[in-house]
């Protein structure tokens, strides 16, 4: 049955499930993580021009350099695990893998499965610790390849494992 | 029983040419500056040890073609055997340097399906008739018919298409390639011989700076003239006689160019997913445009899915109609006014923002300077808006972006394997999105930019329905 064209504007509806709420505190400690870095680092420059006499610009600029940037990472670190709570969600149907991700800018993608390649889970540290995974599903184009972070760990090795035997029975050259 | 084959004994020469003759040069200088020394026995020692291990080479190796798959083997103090299905063959490349053609000889590059560049296979060097025959054989899967249909020729490279050279804007940087690999090379031979010293470069120095302004003033005028011409020579070197035609079975697509380097590069056609035209503002205004294939599964595409250098733009448009088997759908739908705006404030931004930190860092001047560029975004912004535009038809889609670097990409239905929305803040205010078609060749994706968010979805909706439908809201 062909579908008539549908009237008004369409838009597509969110995926039917969240992630994890453990995912919060993992993005909030690798935010944290990256931005303490780049603040000291931040930090440590100013520091090492002033040592050195050296000032290519202005001192406003160079004294608040540090703040800013520290204020921008604080803000960061609060805002963006809860708005990527609000916006991480995932869905497989039958024949769709259906993800939104994103928090500032939101990337929505579907990867049919017959056109998987392959499918994998993995964990790092802060993940192991809060028993989540990182699900990852290959297409034969890197642009079309979906990534699902903050999955309970069970919930990840099922469906991966799931993908991963319709993957097969449906594939052809999935190019 | 299958043959086990060698490659040409030719290799063992052809494929020490270069060490050889770096030895050779090294020798003789030596011999000049040094007298008959142990440099010289160093050199021929060399050269006599360099020729048996490509003999042992040659001697060690051979490949045989199955009915299924291609062996090559190497047996000498260790052993190692690739083994290829035929059937995962994606292309396979003839290229003829000068000096494989002076004997008769080419090398056959054998293209796998897997990821790695390790997993490809090099025949360097067999006879040209031998080359034939494996390419034939390889990609068929089995012996080809002896007489196939005529041959059929897409499009041959009319004398003018290389008076287009110029227009590319990489061509033209070719005299400073030169200038600059030659200057590179003599410091480095001059500085193994111990002919620079610092004296010497600080006198040079002097020397150029003490040059009458006349002669300065000729070298520039000779540099800009020389610069549209060495495009054009160097160009047509690349792309002499640029052939693409029927290869000698069905689906075969053979394309053939250079004039010392003849390359001969064959693709699947039931592998072309789609094609790429691609073409800058001056070339739109000559009505030039170059073509590629988007073929899965191939490596180094950007040089090897090629299907027309710059071409006019008609022919290139037929060409692409025939290897697709339809025309390209259009006409491309343009985007929403609101996407003007972004991409002229796009294009102004990274002069604005430049202007900006000139101006922390207090210099006025340059400031000023950075703003009048970043007014340039403007007519910049503009046309990279009217260039933005979608269609789907017939079994195609085809998407179309950028201005400076215009780019229009041409797929298959079938051969979409997934699809991304983007949407940034910004962009969420003004209801535009981005949607990337995803394509298991070529650059991956090919964005439709800005596009209105409802139309994106309807037209990803139109040409897959069975996996957006049951994902839309009304």
């Amino acid at each position: 049955v062909r579908e008539e064209p549908q009237p008004g504007p369409v838009r597509l509806r969110p995926p039917v499930n969240r992630v994890s709420a453990r995912a919060v505190v993992q993005w909030g400690l690798e935010y944290f993580a990256a931005w303490l870095t780049i603040s000291l680092l931040s930090w440590g420059i100013v520091a090492w021009f002033a040592g050195a006499d050296l000032e290519p610009l202005p001192k406003v600029v160079m004294d608040w350099l540090p703040v800013v940037v520290a204020g921008v990472g604080g803000l960061t670190v609060v805002v963006a695990p809860l708005w990527r709570y609000r916006v991480h969600r995932w869905e497989v149907s039958s024949d769709v893998v259906y993800t939104r991700t994103g928090w500032f800018s939101r990337h929505w993608l579907l990867v049919p499965v017959s056109r998987i390649q392959t499918v994998d889970t993995g964990q790092g540290w802060v993940e192991r610790l809060l028993g989540l995974a990182t699900m990852r599903v290959h297409t034969a184009s890197h642009l079309g390849s979906s990534k699902v972070s903050g999955l309970p760990l069970e919930t990840a090795t099922r469906l991966a494992a799931e993908l991963a035997r319709r993957a097969h029975d449906l594939r052809d050259d999935a190019t | 029983m299958v043959q086990r084959r060698r490659l040409s004994p030719w290799t063992a020469v052809v494929g020490t040419a270069r060490e050889l003759s770096a030895l050779v040069v090294a020798g003789v200088t030596g011999l000049v500056v040094g007298g008959l020394s142990a440099g010289l026995y160093f050199t021929v020692a060399g050269v006599v040890l360099g020729l048996a291990h490509s003999g042992a080479s040659w001697a060690t190796f051979t490949y045989a073609v199955y009915d299924d798959r291609i062996e090559l083997r190497r047996q000498f103090i260790g052993r190692s055997a690739k083994i290829i299905p035929l059937d995962r063959i994606r292309g396979v490349d003839i290229t003829t340097r000068l000096r494989h053609r002076l004997l008769g000889v080419a090398v056959v590059h054998i293209d796998a399906a897997a990821g790695g560049h390790d997993q490809d296979a090099v025949l360097d060097a067999v006879p040209r008739a031998e080359a034939e025959r494996l390419r034939l054989l390889l990609l068929a899967g089995a012996p080809a018919a002896a007489e196939g249909p005529g041959e059929v020729v897409y499009a041959r490279a009319a004398p003018r298409w290389y008076l287009y050279a110029p227009l590319s804007g990489a061509y033209l940087l070719t005299p400073f390639a030169l200038i600059g690999s030659l200057i590179g090379t003599l410091y480095n031979v001059g500085d193994d011989l111990g002919l620079i010293t610092r004296r010497r470069v600080e006198g040079l120095t002097r020397d150029l700076a003490e040059l009458p302004q006349w002669l300065v003033m000729t070298i520039v005028i000779v540099l800009v003239v020389a610069m549209p011409i060495a495009s054009v020579v160097a160009f047509a070197l690349v792309n002499w006689d640029f052939t693409l035609k029927g290869g000698g079975r069905p689906g075969e697509i053979v394309a053939e160019r250079g004039l010392f380097t003849r390359r001969s590069v064959s693709l699947e056609r039931g592998r072309i997913r789609g094609v790429e035209l691609r073409d800058n503002p001056v070339e739109r205004l000559a009505g030039v445009v170059r073509l590629d294939a988007l073929v899965t599964g191939l490596g180094r595409a950007e040089h090897r899915g090629r299907l027309l250098p710059a071409a006019p733009t008609g022919l290139a448009y037929a060409v692409a109609a025939r290897i697709l088997g339809s025309t390209a759908p259009g006409p491309l739908r343009g985007h929403p006014a609101t996407a003007r705006a972004r991409r002229v404030v796009r294009a102004m931004a990274p002069f604005f923002a430049a202007a900006g930190f000139a101006w922390l860092a207090g210099r006025a001047s340059l400031a000023y300077v950075c703003l009048a560029l970043s007014v340039l975004g403007v007519p910049l912004g503009l046309d990279r808006y009217r260039q933005l535009g979608h269609a789907t038809g017939a079994g195609r889609l085809s998407v179309r972006s950028g201005s400076l670097r215009r780019h229009q990409a041409v797929v298959e239905h079938e051969a979409v394997v997934g699809w991304r929305l983007t949407q940034t803040l910004f962009q969420r205010r003004l209801g535009l999105a981005t949607l990337t078609v995803t394509v298991g060749a070529g650059q991956g994706g090919y964005p439709a930019i800005d596009i209105a968010e409802p139309d994106a979805v309807a037209f990803a909706a139109e040409i897959t329905p069975a996996w957006i439908t049951p994902f839309i809201e009304r």
